[in-house]
């Protein structure tokens, strides 16, 4: 059969086998009859080689109606999307109406935008590391509206350039260039960027995820206020050194549905400015985290959140299946192989849950309780 | 194929066997295929919000 639509890589994770296809970089997740049929069908030379193997235990079924879901499935996986023309645009020096610094690192970044509406793209998230001095300047960024693009250059070459409704992809690509700068890798250094936040005890790290609006980041605040150490908000990169989730230093992003409950554990709460960028959204506040000790911590565990008003806090062991459905389509994975092999051996050395929560007392001693079992493995 | 499918640890035949006679046609029609985004991104904005326009 046509092995070139074979997949590159199959890890066996508890009930399933994850398969990644290296044409595609898609991830397919099966239980391991359907892996043992792909293989029988893979290895056989031909329909009616497949036909006779099928028939040596099955004499039931259509072998021909087998092979033929088998060689959809098989070009369904290999599938890419049509490759999005990638927009241009050319350096315009006369749009830096705004200029601010940033401390990143031990560096100083220099952003500059052509207006406060295409200021709260980035500025409100990266405030706190606002600086006045432009010494020992790094890097220069541009960002501004050319007609109806959103631009982002650094020291006047061109980054992305998106539609401007689609600026979170623009924000994904600025912070992914505050990572590289901050932990001095480049964008081969990393497996993947997760859509969740992560926070750490110090010594190891856990990996929140949801839908938009189940609540990670207010988790996550709750957390950082009772001491924890906040590591991610929002996007959580993965080393591929060390298969450590790394330090974004972004702010946390709250939703107003949050203010109540975060306004007497957090310092300063009522200071801190409400942005209001889209409407859609509400209103903001971006709560600034402390420093972490280390870069990175090591992730021991993906931790699925929904918050639910009323519901008793539980903690419930998750299929690699669900939280696959989540994390993969929407996480940026790196396309290299080896990076993929080693999302895989990662996702084996995880725990996952499911974490239902309503009452803050209840829901710490539930993180406090998964921590302690780390240390004791 | 990669050496990966070492960590099969029952046989093919074995699984077959599990199957039962009339699984196969049910087996090939569960499966998940899962696309990662192409580009780094922060949470999507909301259905509707543009705050461009």
């Amino acid at each position: 059969m046509n092995n070139d639509l074979a997949p590159s890589y199959l890890h066996q994770l508890g009930d399933y086998w994850i398969l990644w296809y290296s044409k595609s970089n898609n991830y397919s997740v099966v239980e391991s009859e359907f892996k043992t049929l792909l293989e029988m069908y893979l290895n056989s030379h031909s329909i009616d080689a497949f036909s006779l193997k099928l028939s040596e235990n099955d004499s039931i079924s259509n072998a021909v109606a087998i092979a033929e879901k088998l060689q959809l499935y098989l070009e369904n996986c290999n599938a890419t999307d049509k490759l999005m023309d990638e927009l241009q645009a050319t350096f315009n020096p006369l749009k830096s109406h705004i200029q601010k610094f940033y401390s990143i690192g031990d560096k100083t970044t220099q952003i500059n935008y052509d207006s406060e509406l295409v200021e709260k793209t980035i500025h409100p998230s990266i405030a706190h590391l606002e600086v006045a001095k432009k010494s020992n300047l790094q890097n220069v960024f541009d960002i501004y509206l050319d007609n109806d693009l959103l631009c982002l250059f650094k020291d006047h070459t061109l980054i992305t350039a998106v539609a401007k409704r689609n600026y979170h992809l623009l924000q994904g690509k600025f912070v992914m260039q505050l990572f590289s700068l901050l932990h001095n890798k480049t964008a081969l250094d990393w497996i993947g960027t997760f859509h969740g936040s992560t926070i750490s005890d110090g010594e190891n790290s856990i990996l929140f995820v949801g839908q938009s609006g189940k609540g990670k980041s207010t988790l996550c605040a709750l957390l950082y206020a009772h001491g924890y150490t906040m590591l991610a908000d929002d996007v959580s990169p993965l080393g591929s050194n060390d298969l450590h989730i790394y330090h974004n230093p972004s702010a946390i992003s709250i939703k107003e549905g949050a203010f109540n409950t975060l306004k007497p554990l957090i310092t300063d709460f009522n200071k801190i400015p409400v942005t209001v960028f889209n409407k859609t959204k509400g209103k903001l506040k971006y709560i600034p985290s402390k420093t972490p000790v280390k870069q990175s911590y090591p992730c021991k565990c993906i931790v699925m959140v929904n918050y639910s008003k009323g519901a008793n806090t539980t903690l419930e062991e998750l299929s690699i299946k669900t939280l696959l459905e989540t994390l993969i389509p929407d996480s940026w994975l790196s396309p290299k192989p080896d990076n993929a092999k080693q999302f895989l051996n990662w996702l084996a050395s995880v725990t996952t849950y499911t974490l239902t929560y309503s009452n803050t007392e209840d829901v710490l001693k539930e993180v406090a309780t998964l921590f302690k079992t780390f240390s004791k493995n | 194929m990669n050496k990966d499918n070492l960590k099969d640890n029952i046989t093919r035949k074995e699984a077959i066997k599990k199957m039962g006679k009339y699984a196969a046609l049910t087996a090939v029609g569960t499966f998940l295929v899962l696309n990662p985004l192409k580009a780094q991104q922060t949470s999507p904005p909301d259905a509707g919000g543009n705050p461009f326009e």
